[in-house]
Formats: C-alpha cells, sequence, structure tokens
C-alpha cells in the first residue's frame, strides 16, 4: 500500500469520526466505543477501504444525537444501525441517495478563502497566495444536476475536485457540472497565486542591546478590502534566550503563554489609533543582542469578500424543481500568514 | 456559605459532563463487568443481548480475554436484530482464529443469512464468513463468493471482491483458478465501484497474470475516473504495470532520456527547441541503455514489493519477456489512453491518487507533457503535515530527476514557521536542486532570513545550502563568500551555553561551504583563505578550526601572501597546540607536515624547528590517535628533520577524512532507478520512517539518521564549546558589527572584491594584523588559550556519582484499602513492596497492614479474591480463564487485638491488569468488598547491572521501543528550601536533585538505580545535563525495561525532566511512562 493512501485513510477516519463525535479524543472514543468499532468495521475490510463515504455511513450507522441519546435513556433500545442496505451503494453516484425529499430546496455556496503570506524582514511581500474552498450545502428534493461556472475562472492556478465533479466540462468550458451529496460538502479547492497585496500591514521592529530588547509591532490597514476586517491576532514566539517580557499594546489584549508564546488579540482595528504592541525583553545574562528572530503569525478574518477576486457567475439546475432558493456568501481568513523580523 | 456555593457549582459541572455522557455507551466502558453478562447473553430481549455484546467489546477493548463467552455468542448470530448480529460479528472476527471449533458453529446461520432477501445480511454474513479465515470452510467460502459475485446489489459484490484476498490468504493451490477466474468476473463488473475492490483483488490474489488485465485493458482505463478512490491507487499501478510489461518504456518520457545522459541535472533552462534536442540524444544511447531499461521493467513486471525483497517468482504467466523494448507515446495507443484516463486524476482530492497519476506522467508521459504534474503535486503541498512530508519526498525525487520542471516554482517550497524540521530540510534541499540564475537571488534572500530562525539546526542546514548553491551557480560563489564570511565573524563567544551547539553548528557549516565554494576555484579566493587564518583566534569550535587549519596546509603555496604568512601562523599553532581538541590536533600535525614538505631556503630551518616540536608534543599527547599520527609522522620524515631535503608526498596524509564534509547532492544514475522502482512505495516508506527517526530529536544519534543529506555532518557535534570567557585577547581588528549575514548588497560585495587587490598589494602587514596572532607569541605565549579550552572541556564533562545510602531511605507509598468507617473500626493500608517474591516470579508482594481502632477484638481477618469466594458460594466450579489477576490465598489473622497493628505479606498475581482488583476482606464474619488498585511500577523487578551493559541495552531497543515524555519536576525545591534553612552542614545542591529524583523514582517503582551521571558546569546551579538511569525487568516476561531521566534547568527552579522508557513491550513501556510521569511530577 502506498504511504499517502495509508495518511488519506487514517485522515478520512479521523474525519469521519469527529464528526460523528463531535470532537475526537480519548474520552469520546471511550464514551462511544460500539459506534467506534462500528464504523472501523464499515470503512475498512482486511486492510483495504470499504466504505468511507460520509453519507453513506451515516445511513448505515447513525450518529448518535440528541434524539437518540434520549430515546435511548427513555426505552432502554439504543439501536443505531440503519436496518436496510444504504441506495447510494447501488446507484452509479454513491456518494447520494436516491430518495431525497425536501419541502424547500435550496442551495447555499461559499466562498472560503484562505491566505498565505511571506513578508520578509525587509518588508517586502515574498510570497502571497489564495487557497481557496467553495463548500456547498444543498438540500433539493430528488437527484438534481447542478453546474456552476465562475466569472473569471482564469485566474485560478491549480484546481481538486470533490469525486462528485465531471471531468470534461471543465477541461473543455470550465464549467463545474455534478450531482451534489445531501448536505454540506467541499465542492472544489482552488488555488491563486501571486497575489500583489495584503489587506492588513504588521511592522514588527526589534532592536537589541546590552542584553535588554525592544520590540514595537504596528498593525494597521494597508489595502482596505471594504469590508469590516476582524479577529485580528498577532502571535508570535519568544526566542529562548528571552528571559521575560514586559508587553503592552494600546488596543487588545497581550497574553504571554508559559511556552513563550505571545498572542496579540486586537479583533477590529479601531478609527482613531493604529494598535500598537511596544515592550521590552530581557536576555539571558551574557547575552548582549538577539542573534535569533520571531516570525509573527497573523491571523485575521473578512465576511462578505473573495480576497483572490474569485466570482461565481451561476448556478444552474438542469429540472427545475418548483422553487430553489440560491445564497452565496465569501469569506476570507489567513492561513500561514506570517511576517519575519 | 461559600464553600457550599463552591461545591454545587464543582457538582453542577460534573452534571454537565455527566449530560454528555448519557446515552452514550460509557458507562458500559466504565465498568464492563458489574453485571453478570452470561445470562443477558442467553437473554430473549435483543436489547439485553445488546448490551452484554456491548459489554463484551469494551472487555476486548480493554485488552481483556473474553473468548470463554464464545459458545454464547455464536448463538446469537442467527438473531433477527441487525444491531445484535453485527456486535456478534465483531465479536466473532476477534476470536475465531482462537477457537475454530466453535466458530463452525456459526456456519450454518451465516449460510442461511445469504440467502436472506436484505443484501445488507448478505453481504456481512459473506464479510465474516470470509473473514474467520478457516482453511476447513474455505470450499464453503469460495462456492459463496462465487455466489455472491454474481448478485444483483452492487455492496454485495463488492464485498464479494474483497472476501478473495482472504481466501488467497489461506492458500487454496486447488483452487487458485477458480479464485482467478472470479476476479476477471468482478474486474469486468459494469459498477466501477466493484471494479476498484476487484482491482485491490487482484494485487493481493494474482498481480502478474497480465492476460486477465489484456482483455479489458480499454475499458479499465475508461472507468478509471468513475472508480472509487482507495480502487484508482490500486488500479493505476496495475494498469501501468501492464503497460510496461506490454510495450516498454516509452521513447519519450524522461525516464528513458534520464539514462541517456550522463549528468541529468546539469541544464538550466529548459526551453522548448532545448527537448527536441535531448529526444535525440535520448534516442541514440538507447541502445546501450538497454541494460538499464531492462532491469527498471522488470521491477516494473515484477511487482515492486518482490523487486525489492528479490524473491523468486513462482508465476509468471503469460507474458515471457525478456530484452526491454520500447516503444512511443505518440504512436501507441494503449499508453495513450492510459495517459488520458490518469490525467483528470490529477485533479483528485486524494493526495495518493494524484500521487500515482502523477507517476504515470512522469514514466509515461512525453517529455512536455510531464509539466501537467507539477501543479497538482505543489497543490497537494497544502494538505496535512505528515502526507506534505511524503509529497515534499516524491517532489524531491523529481526534481533532483528534472530541476527545470519546480524552478519556476521555488517560492512554494519557501519555509513557514509552523512547518517541522524534516520538513524544513526537505524544502531546503528542494530549493537547492531547483535553484537557477534567476532566482538565486530571492532564494539567497530567503536564506538569510532562515539563518536568524529559533530552530538552529535548520539555520545551520540553511548555511550548508547557502554552499550548495554556490557551487551549482557559480556566479554567486562570490556574494555567498561575503555573507558566509559575515557570519564567521559573528561573536560566538556571548551566547549561552544552552543554544552552543545549535551555533557552532552554524560555524562549522559556514565554515565547510567556504572550504567547498573556495576548493572550486583557489586561486580567486585568496583573501578569504587569509580572512580565515586571521580569524582563527576567534574561532572557538574545534571542527570549524581543524578546517581552517587543514585550507592553511591545502593552500600553502597559493598566491603571495599566504606562504609569507606561513611562519607566524605555523609558531601560533605550535603554541595553541597543547590546548587544542582532539581533531584540530591531527589537522595541525597534517598541516605542519604539508608546510614542512614545500620549504625552502631560510624558511626551512624555522619550520624544521617547529615541526620536531609540534611532532614532539603529539608524540607526548593523551590521545593515542593524536600519538598514532605523530609517530607515522615521524616515520615519514626522518631524514628531512635531520637533512634539508623533503621528499614526501603530501597526498599519502591521511587526508580530509577528520574534517567535517559537505555532502554532494549530485543525481546519480542510481538515484533515477531508484525513482522509478520505488517512487511512491519504497521511497516514501523509507524517508517516511527517517522522519519518524528524526522527530525524536532528543537523542542525538537519530538525528544523525535524519532526513537531510547534509545535515549529518553536523551531527559531529563539538565536544567543547565555548566558555564564555571574553579574555581572548585583542579580537583583532575584526570588528564587524553587522548582526549576521548581509548577502542583499550585490553590487557592494562586489566592489569590495574588486577593490581588495589593491589593498592587497599595499602591504602584508595590514593583512596580518599584527595585533592578533603575533601578540600571542611575544606577549604571553600559551597562557590565555589554554585556559580558557580547559574550562571549557569541564563545561562539557560530567561525573558518575554513585548515591550510597538511597536504598534505606526508600519508603514505599502506601494506599488505603478500607476506610475503618466503613470497615467498623478496622483500618487496612497496603503498599507495593519491592521484595521478589520466590513463590513464583510473577507476583507481586504487597504489604498490606491490619490496625484494629476498636475497643474490642477483631477476629478471623483474611482477605480472599472475590472470584474465588464467589465460586464457593455457588459451587459453580469456574477457575476459567487463566489470565485473571488472583491472588495468592493469605494466612488468616485469627484475632486482632484493640490498637494492635498486623503486617502481613500478600501475594498478588496481576497479570498485567491495570483495573482495580476486587477483593473480598472478611472479618468477624462477614464480607467487605475492597478494591486493590494495582501499581504497574511494582509489575518489575529490580535488574542490576552496570552502566556499559545498560547502554548496550538500550542501544538494542530502539526507535519505537523508546518511548518519551517530558514534564517539570518540582519536589527538589521544597527540599532544597529545608536544607538552606538547617543549613548546619550544606549539602550539595546538585545531590539534592539527584537524591530527590531517585528517592522519589525508587520509592515508586521497583527498579534498580544504574548510574547517576552529575554534570560539572561552570555554573553553580545548573544541572542541565543530570541524568539517572534505572533498569528493572517486567515480571512476567522478563524482559529488561530500561529508564533514563534526563534533567535540564537551574537547581533553584522547576526542572524540565524528560523520561526515557526503552522496554519491548510497547503497551507496557508506554503506561509505565505515563505512570513515572505521573508520580514523578
Amino acid at each position: 500500500m502506498p504511504p499517502l493512501m495509508g495518511i488519506e485513510f487514517l485522515c478520512r477516519v479521523a474525519d469521519v469520526l469527529s464528526d460523528y463525535l463531535e470532537g475526537l479524543n480519548e474520552d469520546v472514543i471511550k464514551d462511544n466505543f460500539v459506534i467506534v468499532y462500528e464504523l472501523l468495521d464499515e470503512m475498512i475490510d482486511n486492510g483495504f477501504p470499504l466504505t468511507t463515504e460520509p453519507s453513506i455511513l451515516r445511513e448505515m450507522i447513525a450518529p448518535p444525537n440528541i434524539v437518540s441519546k434520549m430515546l435511548s435513556v427513555v426505552t432502554g433500545n439504543s439501536s443505531n444501525m440503519g436496518v436496510t442496505l444504504p441506495g447510494a451503494t447501488a446507484s452509479c453516484v454513491p456518494w447520494r441517495t436516491t430518495d431525497i425529499k425536501y419541502a424547500n430546496n435550496e442551495v447555499y455556496v461559499d466562498l472560503v478563502e484562505e491566505m498565505d503570506a511571506i513578508i520578509n524582514r525587509d518588508g517586502v511581500l515574498v510570497k502571497c497566495e489564495i487557497y481557496g474552498e467553495v463548500q456547498v450545502n444543498s438540500h433539493i428534493t430528488g437527484v438534481p444536476e447542478l453546474t456552476l461556472s465562475f466569472a473569471n475562472p482564469s485566474i485560478m492556478d491549480d484546481v481538486s475536485f470533490h469525486p462528485c465533479v465531471r471531468f470534461r466540462p471543465w477541461e473543455s468550458h470550465h464549467i463545474l457540472s455534478f450531482v451534489p451529496p445531501d448536505g454540506l460538502f467541499k465542492l472544489m479547492s482552488y488555488r491563486v497565486k501571486k497575489l500583489k497585496t495584503t489587506p492588513i500591514y504588521v511592522k514588527p521592529q526589534i532592536t537589541s542591546d546590552a542584553g535588554t530588547c525592544r520590540i514595537n509591532v504596528m498593525v494597521g490597514i494597508r489595502n482596505d478590502p471594504g469590508k469590516m476586517i476582524d479577529s485580528i491576532t498577532v502571535q508570535f514566539q519568544l526566542p529562548s534566550c528571552v528571559l521575560s517580557a514586559d508587553l503592552t499594546a494600546n488596543h487588545g489584549a497581550v497574553t504571554v503563554f508559559s511556552n513563550k508564546m505571545c498572542s496579540w488579540s486586537i479583533d477590529r482595528i479601531p478609527k482613531d489609533r493604529a494598535p500598537a504592541l511596544s515592550g521590552t525583553l530581557l536576555l539571558e545574562t551574557g547575552l548582549e543582542r538577539l542573534h535569533v528572530f520571531p516570525s509573527f503569525r497573523v491571523g485575521f478574518r473578512i465576511q462578505g469578500v473573495a480576497l483572490s477576486g474569485l466570482q461565481l457567475d451561476k448556478l444552474d439546475l438542469r429540472v427545475v424543481p418548483s422553487r430553489l432558493y440560491r445564497g452565496f456568501r465569501a469569506l476570507t481568513r489567513s492561513g500561514l500568514y506570517e511576517v519575519r523580523s | 456559605m461559600f464553600t457550599q456555593f463552591g461545591a454545587t457549582a464543582d457538582s453542577l459541572s460534573k452534571a454537565s459532563t455527566l449530560m454528555f455522557r448519557i446515552g452514550t455507551d460509557a458507562h458500559l466502558y466504565d465498568d464492563p463487568e458489574d453485571v453478570n453478562i452470561a445470562p443477558l447473553l442467553d437473554s430473549k430481549f435483543d436489547s439485553e443481548k445488546c448490551e452484554a455484546l456491548k459489554r463484551l467489546l469494551a472487555l476486548i477493548a480493554q485488552g481483556f480475554d473474553v473468548s470463554n463467552f464464545f459458545p454464547q455468542v455464536v448463538k446469537n448470530v442467527a438473531s433477527q436484530s441487525l444491531e445484535v448480529k453485527k456486535l456478534a460479528y465483531l465479536y466473532l472476527l476477534h476470536y475465531a482464529e482462537k477457537r475454530p471449533n466453535e466458530a463452525l458453529l456459526s456456519i450454518n446461520s451465516f449460510q442461511k443469512d445469504l440467502g436472506d432477501t436484505n443484501p445488507l445480511v448478505r453481504a456481512w454474513a459473506l464479510r465474516t464468513m470470509a473473514g474467520i479465515r478457516l482453511h476447513v470452510i474455505a470450499p464453503l467460502v469460495l462456492v459463496a463468493v462465487g455466489k455472491c459475485a454474481k448478485d444483483t446489489a452492487v455492496y454485495v459484490r463488492k464485498c464479494a471482491a474483497n472476501a478473495l484476498p482472504k481466501l488467497h490468504d489461506l492458500h487454496l493451490e486447488e483452487n487458485s483458478s477458480t479464485i482467478e477466474e472470479i476476479v476477471g468476473t468482478l474486474l469486468s463488473d459494469s459498477s466501477p465501484g466493484v471494479v476498484g475492490a476487484a482491482a485491490a483483488a487482484f494485487t493481493s490474489v494474482c498481480p502478474n497474470n497480465y492476460s486477465l488485465i489484456g482483455r479489458k485493458y480499454r475499458r479499465l482505463c475508461e472507468i478509471l475516473p468513475d472508480v472509487e478512490e482507495w480502487g484508482q491507487i490500486v488500479l493505476i499501478g496495475i494498469l501501468l504495470r501492464y503497460a510496461i510489461a506490454r510495450h516498454g518504456l516509452v521513447k519519450e518520457s524522461i525516464m528513458f532520456s534520464l539514462h541517456g545522459r550522463e549528468r541529468p541535472h546539469s541544464e538550466k533552462d529548459d526551453s522548448d527547441d532545448d527537448f527536441a534536442l535531448k529526444n535525440d540524444a535520448s534516442g541514440t544511447s538507447g541502445k546501450y541503455d538497454s541494460d538499464l531499461a531492462r532491469t527498471i521493467s522488470r521491477c516494473y513486471i515484477e511487482g515492486p514489493d518482490e523487486y525489492l525483497s528479490r524473491t523468486s517468482y513462482a508465476n509468471r504467466i503469460s507474458f515471457e519477456f525478456s530484452g526491454a523494448k520500447f516503444t512511443s507515446g505518440r504512436s501507441n495507443d494503449e499508453v495513450k489512453i492510459l495517459l488520458q484516463g490518469t490525467s483528470p486524476l490529477l485533479w483528485s482530492n486524494n493526495s495518493a491518487v494524484v500521487v500515482a497519476a502523477a507517476g504515470v506522467h512522469w514514466i509515461m508521459a512525453p517529455r512536455e507533457e510531464v509539466k501537467r504534474i507539477v501543479k497538482p503535486l505543489l497543490f497537494l503541498l497544502r494538505s496535512s503535515s505528515t502526507s506534505k512530508y511524503v509529497v515534499l519526498c516524491n517532489i524531491q525525487v523529481f526534481a533532483k530527476a528534472m530541476p527545470s520542471l519546480f524552478s519556476p516554482y521555488f517560492e512554494d517550497f519557501f519555509v513557514v514557521s509552523s512547518d517541522s524540521y524534516q520538513i524544513k530540510a526537505l524544502k531546503l534541499e528542494i530549493i537547492c536542486s531547483i535553484a537557477t540564475d534567476s532566482s538565486i537571488s530571492s532564494i539567497f534572500k530567503e536564506f538569510q532570513d532562515y539563518i536568524r530562525d529559533q530552530d538552529r539546526r535548520f539555520a545551520a542546514d540553511a548555511v550548508a545550502a547557502i554552499g550548495l548553491c554556490a557551487k551549482q551557480i557559480p556566479n554567486m560563489a562570490r556574494t555567498c563568500l561575503e555573507g558566509l564570511l559575515a557570519l564567521t565573524r559573528q561573536d560566538f563567544s556571548t551566547c549561552d551555553s544552552g543554544s552552543t551547539n545549535g551555533e557552532a553548528g552554524i560555524l562549522i557549516q559556514a565554515i565547510v561551504s567556504i572550504k567547498s565554494i573556495i576548493a572550486q576555484d583557489p586561486p580567486s579566493h585568496e583573501k578569504v583563505v587569509i580572512q580565515l587564518v586571521r580569524s582563527l583566534d576567534s574561532i572557538k569550535v574545534p571542527a570549524a578550526r581543524a578546517t581552517i587549519i587543514w585550507m592553511i596546509g591545502e593552500y600553502r603555496n597559493l598566491g603571495e601572501i599566504i606562504p609569507r604568512m606561513l611562519t607566524i601562523v605555523l609558531k601560533y599553532l605550535a603554541w595553541s597546540f597543547t590546548s587544542e581538541a582532539l581533531e584540530t590536533k591531527l589537522q595541525i600535525l597534517n598541516t605542519t607536515v604539508k608546510v614542512l614538505s614545500g620549504a625552502k631556503g631560510e624558511e626551512m630551518q624555522t619550520f624544521k624547528k617547529l615541526g620536531s616540536y609540534v611532532i614532539e608534543l603529539a608524540d607526548c599527547d593523551l590521545n593515542y590517535d593524536v600519538r598514532d599520527r605523530a609517530r607515522f609522522l615521524k616515520k615519514l620524515l626522518p631524514c628531512s628533520l635531520d637533512h634539508g631535503e623533503l621528499e614526501v608526498d603530501t597526498d599519502c596524509l591521511p587526508k580530509q577524512q577528520d574534517l567535517p564534509q559537505l555532502q554532494d547532492m549530485n543525481l546519480s544514475q542510481n538515484l533515477a532507478v531508484f525513482l522509478i522502482t520505488s517512487l511512491i512505495q519504497s521511497h516514501g516508506v523509507d524517508t517516511l520512517g527517517e522522519g519518524v527517526d528524526g522527530t525524536d530529536s532528543l537523542s542525538g544519534s537519530s538525528y544523525e539518521e535524519s532526513a537531510s543529506d547534509y545535515s549529518s555532518e553536523q551531527s559531529m557535534t563539538v565536544s567543547s564549546g565555548d566558555g564564555g570567557s571574553d579574555e581572548t585577547s585583542s579580537a583583532g581588528e575584526v570588528d564587524n558589527t553587522d548582526p549576521l549575514i548581509q548577502l542583499s548588497d550585490t553590487g557592494d560585495a562586489n566592489q569590495n572584491q574588486n577593490g581588495a587587490p589593491q589593498s592587497a598589494s599595499t602591504d602584508l602587514e595590514e593583512l596580518m594584523s599584527k595585533r592578533s596572532l603575533e601578540t600571542w607569541l611575544s606577549e604571553q605565549p600559551g597562557l590565555s588559550i589554554p585556559s580558557t579550552s580547559e574550562q571549557s572541556q569541564l563545561c562539557k564533562s560530567s561525573a558518575r556519582i554513585s548515591i550510597r545510602d538511597i536504598s534505606s531511605r526508600v519508603k514505599p507509598k502506601s494506599y488505603r484499602l478500607l476506610d475503618p468507617a466503613n470497615g467498623n473500626g478496622l483500618k487496612v493500608d497496603y503498599s507495593f513492596s519491592p521484595e521478589i517474591s520466590s513463590i513464583s516470579p510473577l507476583l507481586v508482594s504487597v504489604q498490606v497492614s491490619f490496625e484494629n481502632c476498636t475497643d474490642e477484638t477483631i477476629s478471623e481477618v483474611t482477605l480472599v479474591d472475590e472470584e474465588s469466594s464467589k465460586a464457593s458460594d455457588s459451587s459453580e466450579s469456574s477457575p476459567s480463564h487463566k489470565d485473571v489477576p488472583t491472588l495468592v490465598p493469605m494466612e488468616e489473622i485469627a484475632s486482632l487485638e484493640p490498637g494492635q497493628t498486623v503486617k502481613k505479606i500478600v501475594y498478588v498475581c496481576f497479570h498485567h491488569h491495570l483495573l482495580p482488583l476486587k477483593l473480598a476482606l472478611y472479618c468477624n464474619g462477614k464480607k467487605l468488598s475492597v478494591k486493590l488498585r494495582p501499581d504497574i511500577g511494582y509489575f518489575v523487578k529490580p535488574l542490576p547491572m552496570d552502566f556499559e551493559a545498560f547502554t548496550e541495552k538500550e542501544s538494542r531497543l530502539p526507535g519505537m521501543f523508546e518511548y518519551t515524555r517530558s514534564f517539570t519536576f518540582v519536589d527538589h525545591i521544597g527540599e532544597l528550601n529545608k536544607e538552606s534553612s538547617n543549613n548546619a552542614l550544606v549539602k550539595d545542591n546538585f545531590l539534592l536533585v539527584c537524591e530527590s529524583l531517585a528517592l522519589k523514582m525508587l520509592s515508586n517503582a521497583n527498579f534498580s538505580l544504574v548510574s547517576v551521571d552529575m554534570p560539572i558546569s561552570a555554573k553553580h546551579d545548573d544541572v542541565s545535563g543530570l541524568c539517572l538511569r534505572f533498569s528493572g525487568e517486567i515480571l512476567s516476561k522478563s524482559m529488561p525495561c530500561l529508564i533514563t531521566i534526563t534533567a535540564e534547568g537551574k537547581c533553584s527552579e522547576p526542572l524540565n525532566v524528560l523520561v526515557k522508557v526503552n522496554c519491548e513491550e510497547t503497551v507496557f513501556g508506554l503506561n509505565l511512562l505515563n505512570r513515572i510521569v505521573n508520580f514523578l511530577s
């Protein structure tokens, strides 16, 4: 078995388990050991993956939820096994059961983007790219055929798809044609490279002399995306040669953890002043200057904007049911956003 | 009132956690045996059967053997409830091999289930039946599989395909053709899901039966995108092997052309017209490369596993393949169709599928189409960190074979701080191999940032990478040298001993990189050698010094200035000889002789004097290597020392083996073969294994094996750091204030270099910097240097001490078995005693003390097993399963006077069970239930051994037998405070720390203390390096179990303690480790 197959499978098991148990740790596994046994038995047979599609698994083995828990307490009966074979195993779209019915047909498409950036110690943007996902949440009766197209598909550097996406239409017209699984799933992920600018700037300055070190970090908006930037955080790991740190900020809260990790949560940038963190670091005795420098991990969230500039064009349903509600949303947050000092 | 409130809050939070667990099976797991399971299994209610089966599963999960319930569980297979069935199947599969006869009882109900109308029931029955793996029922299973392979439900057919490998494992020689026939039927199934499973069966049943594939090849390629992802991975492998076996290698592919060229990665930038040229070249070279091609194709035909393990393959059936064949990807339809089928898979969201598809393109696709795999591969780098590592390993192989593929994407390999060290090192290596003229400047900028990284090991790797890039792109050599020199000038003496190793590593790397750059073109780098020589007085790291001294010998005749410097330099080296480290001494000897061999004229006399002086010194050295070298050289030079002539061929000197080496990252032909043979399989596995080893960075040895090519040389860790002394005389005029390497201003650097020749001609004096070397020679010869280096040697050394009276002070911890409040005034405590039972080695002795706290006499006190007491009650003779913890019956205490305490030793056989042992305590004729909690620390017995035996045993238990955890130890602080308050006689702080650690350890676990290593540090309260070793033997298995405790930090503060357990028994080792950490912290 190729090593990546093993790794992928284990990741899949972890995903399914945490989906079922709402978290993954020793305690929840112990508390739900029967379900874990049953799931593993369905997922792998004789060392080869058997059923890994979450929607099928969910039909075979019902996830524990409040209703079933209560029911089991009241009646003392706690069966969570599906009685019949899920219909999807027979169909040619193994990720979808055939007999789904909804009173209201809805499709929600979310663009969730993560910005990866590296800014070197000269303040130059070395690398800036977007890793994005198209997440679809569909509640549609029957077996719908959806097509989704983008206004500017050419900006995407590379893509990868959920198995439900047909390759041909994408190859020829850059159109996503698919039969969606029921519920929330990741339709595709994409990458947009070589972005020119980041929404916020973080400017660290570290000077050291005679055993102490001054640190000064400024944060501000570089390029206003037009929407509120919130959940801004700056995190950095103090070098091991720093004995103590005295950090203050004119906005937001600064926490220094015992493992010398510092976290500065700013949330939103106030209108009247630019947030700044300053403080002194006391170095180990005998050390005059700092010779290793921390990297600053920046976090932020922007609701309502896809910074890559990717735009959805239209979402069509081949056989339109009586009413279909379509919803679009976008969100950008920071991924591996790093500022070196 | 407030406390009350606190209590309610506490119980509230407890209640809320309870709420979470309501409705789950948690209570079953916590105490699976609190009801009698057997009657539940025979119950007529499905829900009770379910509960019983769940309890059994819980017991299995906790490591108990509950196979004695087998007969009762088998009956339940026939149940109508699907849940009962499923649970019973789980149980059955777990124990079927252990109880084959009883498993046969279930066959009838399986047969019945196979005819059920519910496909789920049929599928489960088939899966379980095949999973039982009994030879006796194999024919039945075969019939069942054959039937199910034609089932109407897809799921059942899929399960039939999955059952085939299970049957194959039973080695049914007579039926193998039937099995293969079924594989064939399933491979041509209409449902893609079944085809995927059938492909998996094909690889394990008949991987070489290509005729089976041949008929369906085209359809399989077409269906490939619709197959499930796991099936895709396997199917791609099969189709690729078939295509190579059938058609041989593709002429236009990279794989093919790689072998045609001498140095495949010497090209810089591939343009399209380049391609045509190379294709021609490969076409002609194809003839003499057929050997290689044959090896490659054969390994594909045989299948990677067999090729790697070199086993003979009995059933190579239809294709008798002789000699290498070549085909053209453009004209061959079958190759084309495979490429067409796999290319959409490059968009899969499963990384294994993408890498498998990329492998097909790499091997089969024409050169110009291989580009397609680059972006998908790079995209995978956004996946989880474990798969990221494997993907990087694959990219590394691709990139080394064809750097031009990845060179435009160098930015994707830039390191971020959240990467693990292994990933960082791999990325560096890839960047080095794909660097081009156009990208090198941004890459160097990036490297400069890496040198400031907090991970010093990685920073040292980055320095080495600069050297490698400079070698690869000669234009950059000067800029690199400037930067590297700036690094060596850094004031390394200021850093603390904690970080010394890292800094020293960087310095060594810098000098080694400089050396390798100089070696490419010595005449133009004369200045650099001079600068390095001049920095000898500030560089203290022995390996770095040794390298510089080697360069003196090597370039003794280079240019004009160096020969004139030699006298002074040699004098300086002679003076400092005694205080140098081993490797430096050896290099001094070599260099002296080299210089001596080339000397002429009046200098000759000085050199001769110096030479004989140094050899004399070396002759009396403490180290035999140095003495050996001295004698060897003496024999070589007898005449020259006496007469004026020298005819020594300096080449015969032991050359560079003492020096740290910059490893070459050139691609060899071997790598190319390695690539395709094991691109995904073995390469991935191997490097992954290394990576796992490497993560455990705490042991130096594993670091040596770490994944990076060039990181290995730094593992020659420097034996003595610098002692932090600033008295190293005048640091000379080299007062470079630049904190770190400065490569950015390329223009300036070049100017400097251009400007240098003018000043070079000005004078020797200026370069010789009178103040540095000469001052030593004249003013305080050999005074300051030895003192510092002695100090530094002290800094690293440690002393092994023994704590003599420790065993007498060990007080095993005592636990309460019965509280007087519950036991009518009888108090029972117990403690594990280190004494070994003479009856059986499996028994753990427990000292139990009975105390009567009442005013009346208590009579007939005895302690027995709960189980056995039950057994005697109900006369149901079930001494049953052997592995259940048992208590050796205890002598009864006839009576216990008020206030009297009686101590008894009882022996318990825990069989390594960690659950509390339920005991029954009888007193005054009444029965009280008590629970004895086992302590894993006493499942071992001391195994005295000496230090050598310990290290030898430890080295035999590496890798997965080694478990570590670190925590903070604070106990000693209290001791220290106590000690300082009544400091009649101040005890050594170190000793106190040692003792408190050792005492704590020995009072909680039954080990013997092997050794205590105490650091002799220059600093008074720094205990870093303190190391305690304990050894023991697991009672039941008599396997050694070794424990190493190392501490770090200051005496007066909480210590960072790392516990390492080496033990063959994985579960035991981990449990023991947790226990140790638990009681120490």
